[in-house]
């Protein structure tokens, strides 16, 4: 039973680490109090059973202590209140450091008769006027294993046990007896309609399966049903166990509304939004669109037909003009402009929408918790996009070819000089009636109007050619610069959004485990609810 | 003197029911406890017992449950006219006992207008049970209250109510009683509100009484309530549910004097009359004080209101001005509606209007000016609904450190997102500034003010022109800024300049701009206004602290 215990405390140990500033702060320091509590307390071993006697002021609880004890150790007074500080009697060895863990000072070690492992302590009253007595009775009703509330006829319906103890103690029904005092001053008849009356309330604060003791301090009657109950209690050595276990039910219970639900998780569609949103904003359409007309601008220039290819310079290169490097090596930063408020605008709301249709199906605080994660990288968006478009590698090269046609082109455009030239001197020196130069002749074409008219032919034709080329290898590369700044992009999304929601949803995920773990009945956490909502407990 | 202390008294009345004390600070139930009972007692006590000064004397019998009070009462009429018993707690009804010709004092609303009476019969919930009865003197009549301390919620409530609008108190608390603490926080508001006040100490056991009553007149002493006689009662064995004369006799006898004794009761009756005018200044000023506190609180919560949503607002401004709405695609439609390089052939006649109709039927597309004013609407949107969001987002986790705050949004739906009707609202807004502009536009023109090329682009032309206007026009050269933001090629670069350099339209855009830019706050102003609904619905109006100074001061003048 112990051993379970302990995998139920280890198991809110783990949530109330999860849940730390993630839920209220209350409900943690609750689950840490519950397991610092338990680790103290099983520390001290569970041979030794503690039983507090509480109640109101004037009910008897020192004449109860002193009967069960079977000696004047309390004082017994009608001046009220009369206990102002707890006292202990220890029935057997080994209670002291219990109760020095208990800070209770006055104590007292008793003998046998069946009771042997009791620790009972006498505490105050909780609703004088003097208000520190509350304080000390709040201390160790938390503390001890088993409470006795002592109630007698005048008070057994007062607000102050109700209200203050009872109702908000109703999961430790298991750690709690109730003892109607006094019963010496009724009639059977009144004492019956009592007992049923007491029950009716104790049932109203969701306390039905609480044993209802009928005693008289005074003339001892029903004395022995108490000490009986006592004695099983205390031979059975389970009490702080149990009480423990109401503890974490209560802990439990208290952090069950914020694991209700399960999430769907990030949606694809969701992500692509977001990856749309984010590749708008670092510009990817520009850069892609630059890739492609520096492809074709380097290419014209390296394979262009000589003669006109020079044009194209008056035109700047696209990526040159974005100070985007060739390479994967940033260079400084890219002239590529920030993202715009619009922009910046629409990357926020699309994270915004990932977040609350991730945590759709979840329980307050997820939905809120989820949407800071994915909002908390906002500032950072514009300069991680930057950096990861200038990490980026865009596949600009120069293909091997253009230089083989580059000495082709400049092959062909001397044959064009030479073939101009000649056909110049020629045209010369028909000019100065020199005489009738042979021009040879190949196929009956004379070869300086071959040089001349089939290079120029040939270099158009194979920059036409070179074109079509590049123009289909710019397309492809546009469209591997744009996978490459996809992932890069990607990477981005996944840092500044992605990462920090699926943390989230994983915190969320495993604090419902631990909830459910550190339950009862070891299952789902929905089961406390579960029970209320069916009337049980 | 008593009509306009009536008058000023019902001013009271009022003004402290119209005070909000919701915010969840620390002295706020107390605070509310305080105004509830200084209200109920205008009602219940001080109205009628200064309307008729010479009714009987109402003596309210209250105490804990268990106490015997009923036990008492019946007692000292001599017969079971309030059931007693073991079962806690037993009195629920209020019962009240008078001498057969005072009855007709209790039959109407003079006291106690809000309980019902009967006559007869056993006592129900909610009502005043009437017992005429010769046993008792006349000119005095015993009302059995239920107890101040029990588990019944609504029982507190009513004791509460009928201790507040008694002449005296007859307060019953026992020998195992007497220490608790809740009938001394009643004790010290009779104190406090100079209500009669006589203790029976009940059950107690022959050899604790001296004891018991020595330490109980001790605790008298240092609460202030020395003056309250002290009536013991021994623990005896009931004679047909009554107490034996015995035992009876300190209290039968005490009210035996009082009865044959008119100038006492007139007496008493105007000791707690003017006990009870007294202690209102103090009791209104603690709810000035708590009222004071929730106003500081509340103004602490709208500041973090406030300046979220004041920064949303810049934000918007901001990227209106920055130019950034233009880039990109609206400005690629703009260039594609106006044309590129020729305006004026591609808008001066209504010609391409009816071709850009006949295009979109045939293709489905929509005509290029819609498709700007889409554009137009997406950006202008999104920058709003961004600044929406993230301004509810920072003011519910501002709220959120603050305890009134936290306690404030756990009463109504998550607040940390923009409302649901946004969206919508936006849309709207946004169409309405966008036909406010035409309707500019268009008086404009009739005034030939504008420039023959503005006026060359047409109503819709020039009306999405001046939209476009208002996201450059930071007062500068703006013909430039367009480029830039636009980031075209020098592509109509003179045109653009001519366009958005012209005065007429910086100074229609101007106009477009402060438009677009009101409705902006307007839009934010409904949003936040979800967390000003739940803070006004909590904290008490500003003008509250002045109204309940002036009706304290009127009931002094009064008085």
């Amino acid at each position: 039973m112990s051993q379970r215990l302990d995998q139920r405390l280890a198991a809110l140990a783990e949530a109330a680490q999860l849940a730390d500033g993630r839920l209220d702060a209350e409900l943690v320091q609750q689950a840490q109090a519950v397991t610092a509590k338990a680790g103290a307390r099983l520390g001290l071993g569970v041979e030794m059973t503690v039983v507090g006697l509480a109640g109101p002021t004037g009910v008897g609880k020192s004449l109860l202590f002193n009967a069960l004890a079977g000696a004047e150790l309390a004082s017994v007074g009608r001046r009220r209140p009369t206990t102002s500080v707890a006292q202990a009697a220890a029935w057997g060895d080994g209670a002291d450091p219990l109760l020095d863990w208990l800070e209770v000072g006055r104590r007292q070690r008793l003998d046998g008769d069946g009771l042997s492992g009791l620790v009972l302590l006498d505490l105050p009253d909780f609703d004088s006027v003097a208000s520190a007595h509350r304080l000390e009775v709040d201390r160790l009703v938390a503390l001890a294993d088993l409470v006795v509330w002592v109630v007698e006829p005048q008070k057994y319906a007062d607000a102050a046990l109700h209200e203050r103890y009872l109702r908000p103690l109703a999961s430790h029904a298991a750690a709690m007896a109730v003892v109607l005092n006094q019963a010496d001053l009724l009639s059977p008849t009144e004492i019956r309609a009592w007992k049923d009356d007491a029950e009716r309330l104790l049932g109203e604060d969701g306390l039905r399966d609480v044993p209802l003791i009928v005693v008289s301090a005074r003339t001892g009657e029903g004395l022995d049903d108490l000490r009986r109950l006592l004695a099983e209690r205390v031979a059975a050595r389970g009490a702080a166990v149990a009480r423990l276990g109401a503890d974490v039910d209560a802990a439990v219970a208290a952090l069950a509304p914020a694991c209700e639900g399960r999430a769907g998780g990030v949606r694809d569609d969701d992500g692509k939004r977001l990856l749309a949103a984010l590749e708008d904003a670092a510009g990817v359409p520009r850069v892609v669109q630059a890739v492609g007309a520096a492809h074709r601008r380097r290419g014209a220039l390296a394979t262009g037909w000589p003669f006109i290819r020079w044009v194209r310079r008056l035109r700047p290169d696209p990526l040159r003009r974005l100070r985007l490097p060739d390479r994967g090596e940033p260079a400084g930063r890219s002239s590529l402009p920030p993202p715009t408020h619009v922009q910046r605008a629409q990357v926020a709301t699309a994270a915004r929408g990932l977040a609350d249709r991730a945590a759709d199906g979840l329980s307050e605080p997820w939905p809120r918790l989820l949407r800071a994660a994915a909002t908390a990288g906002d500032d950072r968006v514009a300069d991680r996009l930057e950096r990861a478009v200038a990490g980026a590698d865009l596949h600009v090269s120069r293909p091997r070819w253009w230089s083989g046609v580059a000495w082709l082109q400049r092959l062909l455009a001397a044959a064009v000089v030479l073939g101009m030239l000649w056909l110049l001197a020629l045209a010369l020196l028909d000019y100065l009636r020199v005489g009738d130069t042979p021009v040879p002749e190949v196929r009956s074409v004379p070869v300086p109007t071959g040089l001349l008219v089939g290079g120029a032919a040939t270099g158009i034709m194979l920059a036409i050619l070179a074109r079509l080329v590049n123009g289909l290898s710019a397309h492809r590369r546009s469209r591997a610069a744009a996978r490459s700044l996809r992932r890069s992009v990607e990477e981005v999304a996944q840092e500044l959004v992605l990462a920090p929601v699926e943390e989230e949803l994983d915190a969320q995920a495993r604090l419902t485990a631990a909830v459910a773990a550190a339950a009862a009945d070891g299952r789902a956490s929905r089961i406390p609810h579960l029970r209320r909502a069916l009337g049980f407990a | 003197m008593s009509a306009d202390l009536a008058d000023a008294l019902r001013r009271l009345r009022d003004d402290l029911a119209a005070v909000r004390l919701d915010l969840d600070l620390p002295g706020a139930p107390e605070a509310r406890r305080v105004r509830d009972d200084l209200a109920a007692q205008v009602d219940d006590y001080l109205l009628p017992r200064l309307r008729q000064m010479d009714a009987p004397v109402l003596m309210v019998v209250g105490g804990s449950t268990g106490a015997g009070k009923s036990t008492l009462v019946n007692s000292l009429v001599g017969s079971v006219i309030s059931p007693a018993g073991v079962l806690r707690p037993t009195t629920r009804a209020p019962v009240l006992a008078c001498h057969p010709d005072d009855v007709r004092w209790f039959e109407g609303d003079r006291i106690l207008p809000g309980l019902a009476r009967a006559t007869g019969g056993t006592p129900t919930r909610g009502t005043l049970q009437l017992v005429p009865t010769p046993s008792l003197p006349s000119g005095l009549a015993l009302l059995d209250s239920p107890d101040i301390d029990s588990v019944l919620v609504e029982n507190r409530a009513l004791a509460n109510q009928l201790l507040a609008a008694a002449d005296a108190w007859l307060f019953v608390t026992t020998a195992a009683r007497y220490a608790d603490a809740v009938p001394w926080e009643f004790l010290r508001a009779a104190r406090d509100r100079g209500t009669a006040l006589s203790i029976v100490l009940n059950r107690v056991p022959e050899d604790a009484g001296r004891e018991v009553t020595a330490h109980l007149f001790e605790m008298l002493r240092e609460q202030g309530l020395a003056e309250a006689d002290l009536l013991v009662v021994a623990e005896t064995r009931l004679e047909g549910g009554l107490l034996p004369a015995r035992a009876l006799e300190p209290v039968q006898r005490w009210l035996d004097a009082l009865a044959a004794d008119a100038h006492a009761r007139a007496a008493l009756v105007r000791r707690t009359l003017s006990g009870a005018l007294a202690s209102l200044p103090a009791r209104v000023l603690a709810v000035e004080r708590a009222a004071a506190e929730q106003l500081a609180a509340a103004a602490d919560l709208r500041v973090e209101i406030d300046a979220p949503y004041m920064a949303a607002q810049r934000e918007v401004e901001t990227a209106l001005r920055s130019g950034s709405l233009l880039r990109g695609e609206v400005l690629a439609r703009w260039h594609e509606m106006v044309g590129t390089g020729d305006i004026m052939r591609a808008l001066e006649t209504r010609v391409g209007w009816v071709r850009d109709r006949l295009r979109s039927l045939v293709t489905g597309k929509p005509a290029a000016d819609e498709e700007l004013r889409a554009a137009v609407e997406n950006r202008i949107e999104a920058v709003i609904r961004a600044a929406a969001e993230r301004a509810a987002e920072r003011a519910a986790r501002a709220w959120r450190e603050r305890v009134p705050g936290k306690a404030l949004l756990a009463r109504a739906a998550p607040l940390d997102r923009a409302s649901v009707e946004l969206d919508k609202a936006m849309t709207e807004e946004v169409r309405a500034w966008q036909g406010f502009v035409l309707e500019l536009v268009r008086s404009e023109g009739a005034s030939k003010r504008t420039t023959a090329r503005l006026a060359s682009l047409g109503v819709n032309g020039a009306g999405l022109t001046v939209m476009m206007a208002v996201f450059v026009h930071t007062g500068g050269l703006t013909g430039t800024e367009v480029v830039v933001a636009g980031g075209t090629s020098a592509l109509g670069q003179k045109v653009l300049e001519a366009i958005f350099g012209d005065q007429a339209v910086r100074t229609l855009a101007s106009r477009a701009r402060e438009d677009l830019l009101a409705r902006v706050a307007r839009l934010l102003r409904e949003d936040a206004a979800r967390f000003d609904t739940l803070l006004d619905a909590a904290a008490p109006e500003a003008d509250s602290l002045a109204r309940l100074h002036a009706a304290a001061d009127a009931i002094k003048r009064a008085a």
